[in-house]
C-alpha cells in the first residue's frame, strides 16, 4: 500500500484562484481596422475577434482587465490571444493548430502542369503565350519531354498528383495528351499514385472521341466562360466569331456525357467585363454554374511596371468584384445556393483551421511547393505566369528543363534563391499584417508588376486586392448575420 | 537641455511645415526607429521620407515628409493626424512583436519539430475515484 501513488483529486479552488488575474501575458496577434467602429484581432494561427475600435490598444497595453469585460476575457484567453502564464499551458494545441495551417506543405507538389502544346485555334487580345497557327507541328510538347516531365512527376513525394494539361489549346495535341496518360497509368501503378487528370480547353475542337476518352479515363475538364456572348467573343476571337456557341454546345455535351461536377468554368476578367459585373454573374447561374470565380485582371502583359496604373485598374476591379459578389448575395438570400470562389477560399481559411490549395494565395508560396510547370519545349518554370513571362523573354523563373534531375529542379540553386522572397512573413509590410494568415505572398505577381521578388505593398495591386476584399468580407459578415450564414454555407457545400 | 528644447521633448510629436514639407520631431523613447521605418514605409509610394536623428533635440528622431509630385500634395492636419493614428497603430504592433517574440518562435518550433510526444499527460491527472490510467498494464 506504500507504493501506491498519492491520489490526485479534483479541488475547489478558493475564489481568490480564479480573481487573481489581473494580469495577463499578450499572445501573437495582429489587428486592423474593419470599419470605422470595428477593428478584427487576428491571432498567429487564424482565429479572430470583431471587436469595437481601440480594444487592441486596451489589450496591448494592458489597460483592459477581465472585469471591465468578463466575456470578452474569455474569449481572448479561449482563442489564444492572451494567457495567464508566460508560456500558455495548450503551447502544444498552438502548435498544431500551426501545422495544419501549414499542412499544404506536408506533401510536397502535387500540380504538375503540361503545356502539351502552343498552338491555338483563337486569337485572345489579352492572351501571351497562345498566337501560333494551330497547324505548326513544331510547338507540340515532343514525346521525350512528356516521358522526362512524367518521369520528374513521378518522383514527387505526393501520393496524390494532378496532372493538367493547358496550351494553347491543349485539345489541339490531344494525340499527345493520350499518349501522356497511358504512359502515366503505367507509371503510376509502379509508384504508387493517384493521379487526377484535368484538361483545359476552350471546346472549340471538342469531338465526341474526346469525350469518351475523357469519360472512360475519368479527365475533368475546365473550359473559359468569360460572360454573355458580346463579351465572350469580344475576349476570345475566332474568325468565326462563334467563341461562345461553341463554349455553350461544349459544356452542354460534356455536362451530358461526363456528369455535371466534372465540368467547371473559369472566367477571364478584362477591361471590358469589369463593365458587366451583373451579367457576367448572371450569366454564369443561367447555364447551370452554381458557383463562379471572380478571378482579378492578369498583370502579365497591359499593366505591367505601371505603378498608377495597376493602382487604377485594382481600385475598379475591386468595385467590379464588389458590385458581383452583392448580386451573388442577393441569389443566396432568394435561397438559391451560388458561391464565389475567390471569396470562398479566403472564408475557408478565415473560418476553419485548414489551410486552402490555391496556390496564389499561400505562404510559402505555391510555385514549387505545389506547382511547377512544364512546358511544350520541355523547359521546366515555377508557375504558369512564369512561363508567360518567358514568352516575354523574360527567364527569372526558369528552373532547368526536364532532364535535369529532381534535386536540380525542386532544390536547386535557382529555387533557393526564389525561397528568399516567398514567405509573407518575412515580406515588409507583410510581417505585421494581420491578414497575412489569410493571404500569401507571390514574388512572380511582384517581378510582374513591380519589377522585383520582394515587391512593394504601398503600390502593390496584390495587397491592394487581398487586403480589401479580406476586409470586405469582414465587414459583410460582421453587418449582417444572413450573409455570415451564407459564407459559411460556402464553406461546407450546398445547404 | 535649453527649456524649448524640454518643452519639445515633453511631447511625443511635434510638427512644423515648411513649404511643401512637413518636419516631425519624434521623441525615440516613445516611437523607436523600427515603429518608425514601419509606419513611413506605407507613405513611401507618396511622399519622399527621410529619417534622421535630430541635431537640435536629444533623443529625438527627425522625420522630413515632402510630396514626390502634385498630385500627393496633402492638406497638412489631416496627414499629420493620419501619421499620428498609424505611429500609434505601428508602436501597438511593435509591443506586441516584441513581447511575443519567443512564444511565437516556439510555436513554430513545436509545430515543425518531429517529436515524440509523451505518452502520459503532461498536466496532473485528474483521479477522483482513485483509478489512475498510468498504472494500467497494457
Amino acid at each position: 500500500m506504500d507504493n501506491l501513488p498519492v491520489k490526485n483529486t479534483r479541488k475547489f479552488k478558493t475564489e481568490e484562484h480564479y480573481n487573481n488575474s489581473s494580469s495577463y501575458h499578450l499572445l501573437p496577434f495582429r489587428f486592423h481596422r474593419i470599419t470605422s467602429f470595428k477593428e478584427v484581432l487576428v491571432n498567429e494561427i487564424g482565429d479572430f475577434l470583431l471587436v469595437p475600435i481601440g480594444t487592441a490598444k486596451a489589450i496591448i497595453t494592458k489597460s483592459f482587465t477581465r472585469n471591465q469585460n468578463e466575456e470578452l476575457y474569455g474569449d481572448l484567453m479561449a482563442n489564444f490571444f492572451i494567457s495567464e502564464t508566460p508560456i500558455p499551458e495548450l503551447l502544444d494545441v498552438l502548435a498544431v493548430r500551426y501545422r495544419t495551417r501549414k499542412s499544404f506543405l506536408d506533401y510536397f507538389t502535387s500540380l504538375h502542369i503540361f503545356v502539351i502544346t502552343l498552338r491555338c485555334e483563337h486569337t485572345c487580345h489579352y492572351c501571351q503565350v497562345s498566337r501560333v497557327n494551330k497547324d505548326i507541328d513544331a510547338f507540340n510538347m515532343q514525346k521525350h519531354h512528356i516521358d522526362a516531365g512524367i518521369d520528374l512527376m513521378m518522383k514527387s513525394p505526393n501520393p496524390d498528383i494532378t496532372m493538367e494539361f493547358q496550351g494553347g489549346e491543349a485539345l489541339l495535341a490531344f494525340d499527345k495528351i493520350i499518349y501522356a496518360i497511358e504512359r502515366t497509368k503505367v507509371e503510376a501503378s509502379k509508384y504508387n499514385k493517384n493521379i487526377s487528370y484535368v484538361i483545359c480547353t476552350n471546346l472549340a475542337p471538342l469531338t465526341d472521341d474526346i469525350l469518351h476518352y475523357c469519360k472512360n479515363n475519368n479527365i475533368l475538364i475546365s473550359t473559359s466562360l468569360d460572360g454573355p456572348d458580346y463579351i465572350h467573343n469580344q475576349n476570345r476571337h475566332r474568325p468565326q466569331k462563334n467563341s461562345y456557341e461553341l463554349a455553350i454546345d461544349g459544356i452542354r455535351k460534356c455536362r451530358e456525357t461526363l456528369g455535371e461536377e466534372n465540368v467547371s468554368a473559369l472566367l477571364t476578367t478584362t477591361a471590358l467585363s469589369l463593365k458587366y459585373p451583373f451579367e457576367i454573374v448572371d450569366e454564369y447561374y443561367s447555364q447551370g454554374f452554381r458557383n463562379i470565380f471572380l478571378r482579378p485582371i492578369s498583370p502579365y502583359g497591359f499593366a505591367t511596371h505601371n505603378d498608377n496604373k495597376n493602382k487604377y485598374e485594382t481600385s475598379t476591379f475591386l468595385d467590379f468584384y464588389k458590385s458581383a459578389l452583392g448580386r451573388i448575395i442577393e441569389y443566396n438570400l432568394q435561397g438559391k445556393f451560388y458561391r464565389e470562389d475567390y471569396a470562398s477560399i479566403i472564408l475557408k481559411k478565415v473560418l476553419t483551421p485548414f489551410p486552402v490549395g490555391y496556390v496564389d494565395l499561400q505562404s510559402p508560396t505555391g510555385m514549387i511547393n505545389n506547382v511547377i510547370v512544364f512546358n511544350y519545349d520541355g523547359k521546366v518554370y515555377a508557375t504558369d505566369e512564369s512561363r508567360m513571362l518567358a514568352e516575354m523573354n523574360d527567364y527569372t523563373f526558369l528552373l532547368g528543363t526536364v532532364e535535369n534531375s529532381y534535386e536540380d529542379i525542386f532544390y536547386g540553386t535557382k529555387a533557393l534563391e526564389l525561397s528568399e522572397y516567398w514567405l509573407n512573413e518575412t515580406l515588409p509590410g507583410c510581417s505585421e499584417c494581420a491578414f497575412q494568415g489569410y493571404c500569401g505572398s507571390d514574388p512572380v505577381f511582384n517581378y510582374a508588376t513591380q519589377g522585383s521578388l520582394v515587391g512593394f505593398r504601398p503600390t502593390s495591386a496584390f495587397c491592394q486586392k487581398n487586403m480589401e476584399i479580406i476586409r470586405y468580407l469582414f465587414e459583410l459578415m460582421d453587418s449582417d448575420k444572413r450573409i455570415e450564414k451564407i459564407f459559411k454555407s460556402w464553406i461546407v457545400g450546398r445547404t | 537641455m535649453p527649456k524649448l528644447l524640454q518643452l519639445l521633448k515633453r511631447r511625443k510629436v511635434n510638427c512644423k511645415i515648411i513649404d511643401s514639407t512637413i518636419e516631425l520631431l519624434i521623441d525615440e523613447s516613445i516611437y523607436s526607429v523600427d515603429v518608425l521605418h514601419k509606419c513611413f514605409y506605407w507613405y513611401s509610394s507618396g511622399y519622399d521620407i527621410t529619417i534622421l536623428r535630430s541635431d537640435i533635440a536629444d533623443g529625438c528622431l527627425q522625420v522630413q515628409i515632402s510630396p514626390k509630385n502634385k498630385s500627393n500634395e496633402f492638406e497638412a492636419d489631416c496627414l499629420i493626424s493620419r501619421i499620428k493614428q498609424d505611429l500609434i497603430d505601428y508602436k501597438l504592433r511593435d509591443i506586441v512583436t516584441k513581447e511575443t517574440q519567443s512564444i511565437r518562435e516556439l510555436i513554430i518550433a513545436k509545430a515543425f519539430a518531429y517529436y515524440n510526444l509523451d505518452t502520459n499527460p503532461a498536466t496532473d491527472v485528474s483521479d477522483p475515484v482513485g483509478f489512475n490510467p498510468n498504472h494500467v498494464n497494457g
